[in-house]
């Protein structure tokens, strides 16, 4: 099964054209060059990837600077958004 | 205080009729048309309309890694007329000019092939959400503000919406900031990209779009012609470079002209009825602006839409303003063959007006076969005229909304 992190890295590599390696858990944004619109964009991906809908919050940039703080919302969303055996067969 | 002056000194077009100034002169003076039907997708199959579409290829004006997915069409239009202008100026901008010079553009309805999208997607696909960068790509200023960020321009930055004649005043505003100092240069403007479904639908509901030439679709549109019956949407950019006269001549600068008068009026008594009163108020203006009498213009190229009602009304206005003058004039209207572009249309027909000034010849009212004894101007009937004899042109654009802008230029010595 796929993990949360490499699912989010094979969005950036594949809309960025990033390199795989340069996307640690622990990269800013900044570091991988992501702006506050790239940021936007990424989590509209990251919804349809995970089935899940980011809620609305206008500070969300300030709160994502790492590859891991996205990974760690997926984390949180997907068991309060997805019922279990639906999360079991992904 | 004195007014500095302004010259042309680039153009940039993405037209119906190609997309270099050059190939688009020499078309329209062959009394070429871009008017034919087109079908598209619509929701309940496929449909047709009579218009002017532009040939466009997106990837030769964005080259990878540039991307399109966040610009609309009418921002495309616009980012790549402004480059082919700002090129066509063979200007070299150091940081400091880059302060100094700015972006005025119009446009009638803006983004409206995103916004359709978007509503289609929302309602019919996903209620839920729609693309991220939906607000920057539909935001009225983003052509003007992709072409600040592409070329690094930090002068003012303005969009201008006033229908048809959005883009010719775009210019003329654009002219005033070079004049009254707060600019040194501008690149002005506008576009259009009307033909998606709903707007074509909206056009349609108001009644004024031309019967299709069955026979003939490339004659549909027939400015002052007796049968004529109504205009034909076109699409596409005209962009200008204007510069403070004494630099560009410093510079070496070809230049296609000086931009000599602006007049701008509003009929302030009908939405859509265009008024005689209106339209000679913002010729005289221009006249005046230029410090020109009608017997300085050699050409008008004319807004002449093709309607019942702008072509009768437009030629009174002008024979009120230019009196006797106005039957010894060519005046001609270009949307016979690149159709309406609404507003882009301004800043296409001004270009075309100072290409018939820089090369002294005259494109054409093509389809003009049935003279109505209420147009009884020299129309230019039939193809084009060269060997001319032009040291001043004016071009028309009046608007739904009732905003009338003439923009008027004259030859300058080198």
């Amino acid at each position: 099964m796929t993990t949360t992190l490499e699912a989010v890295r094979e969005i950036l590599v594949k809309k960025y054209s990033l390199p795989s390696e340069s996307i640690k858990p622990e990269a800013t944004l900044d570091s991988l060059k992501l702006d506050s619109l790239d940021l936007v964009e990424t989590l509209f991906e990251v919804e349809d990837e995970f089935h899940i809908r980011v809620p609305q919050d206008g500070s969300i940039n300030l709160k994502i600077a790492t590859v891991q703080d996205i990974v760690d919302i997926v984390n949180r969303l997907v068991p309060q958004q997805i019922p279990a055996q639906l999360v079991s067969d992904h | 205080m004195t007014l500095r002056r302004v010259v042309v000194t680039g153009l940039g077009v993405i037209s119906p009729l190609g997309n270099d100034p050059g190939t688009l002169f020499s078309r329209l003076l062959a009394a070429e048309s871009a008017i034919r039907l087109i079908t598209a997708d619509g929701p309940r199959g496929q449909y047709s309309v009579i218009a002017a579409p532009v040939e466009f290829d997106p990837a030769q004006y964005f080259p990878p890694p540039q991307k399109t997915d966040n610009l609309d069409r009418v921002s495309q239009f616009s980012i790549a007329a402004a480059a082919m202008a700002l090129k066509d100026s063979t200007i070299r901008l150091t940081d400091d000019d880059k302060r100094r010079f700015g972006v005025s553009w119009g446009t009638g309805m803006g983004a409206a092939n995103t916004l359709e999208e978007t509503y289609i997607q929302l309602l019919q696909r996903d209620p839920d959400r729609v693309k991220p960068m939906t607000v920057l790509t539909v935001m009225n200023n983003a052509a003007s503000a992709h072409i600040a960020i592409q070329h690094g321009l930090s002068g003012p930055n303005l969009t201008y919406s006033c229908a048809c004649s959005s883009s010719a005043v775009a210019i003329g505003e654009a002219c005033r900031q070079i004049r009254h100092g707060y600019a040194d240069a501008m690149i002005a403007g506008g576009a259009e990209a009307p033909l998606s479904f709903g707007l074509v639908k909206a056009w349609e509901a108001l009644r004024v779009l031309a019967i299709p030439d069955r026979a003939n679709p490339p004659a549909s549109c027939r400015p002052f012609s007796k049968n004529r019956s109504g205009l034909v949407l076109g699409e596409g950019a005209a962009m200008v470079v204007l510069e403070e006269r004494e630099a560009a001549i410093r510079r070496g600068a070809r230049l296609y002209g000086e931009l000599v008068g602006y007049g701008s009026s509003n009929d302030s008594s009908h939405i859509t009825k265009p008024s005689v009163d209106g339209q000679a108020h913002a010729m005289s203006l221009a006249l005046a602006d230029a410090g020109l009498t009608p017997s300085d213009i050699d050409y008008v190229n004319a807004h002449g839409t093709g309607t019942a009602l702008n072509d009768v009304t437009e030629t009174r206005a002008i024979k009120q303003v230019f009196g006797e003058r106005a039957y010894k004039i060519p005046v001609s209207s270009t949307k016979s063959m690149h159709g309406h572009l609404l507003g882009g249309a301004g800043a296409m027909e001004f270009v075309i007006a100072l290409l018939a000034m820089h090369r002294q010849a005259v494109p054409p009212t093509a389809h003009l076969e049935h003279p109505d004894p209420e147009c009884d101007l020299d129309y230019v009937a039939g193809r084009g005229r060269r060997d001319q004899n032009i040291h001043g042109i004016m071009s028309n654009s009046f608007a739904f909304g009732g905003t009338n802008a003439v923009l008027i230029a004259r030859q300058t010595e080198q």
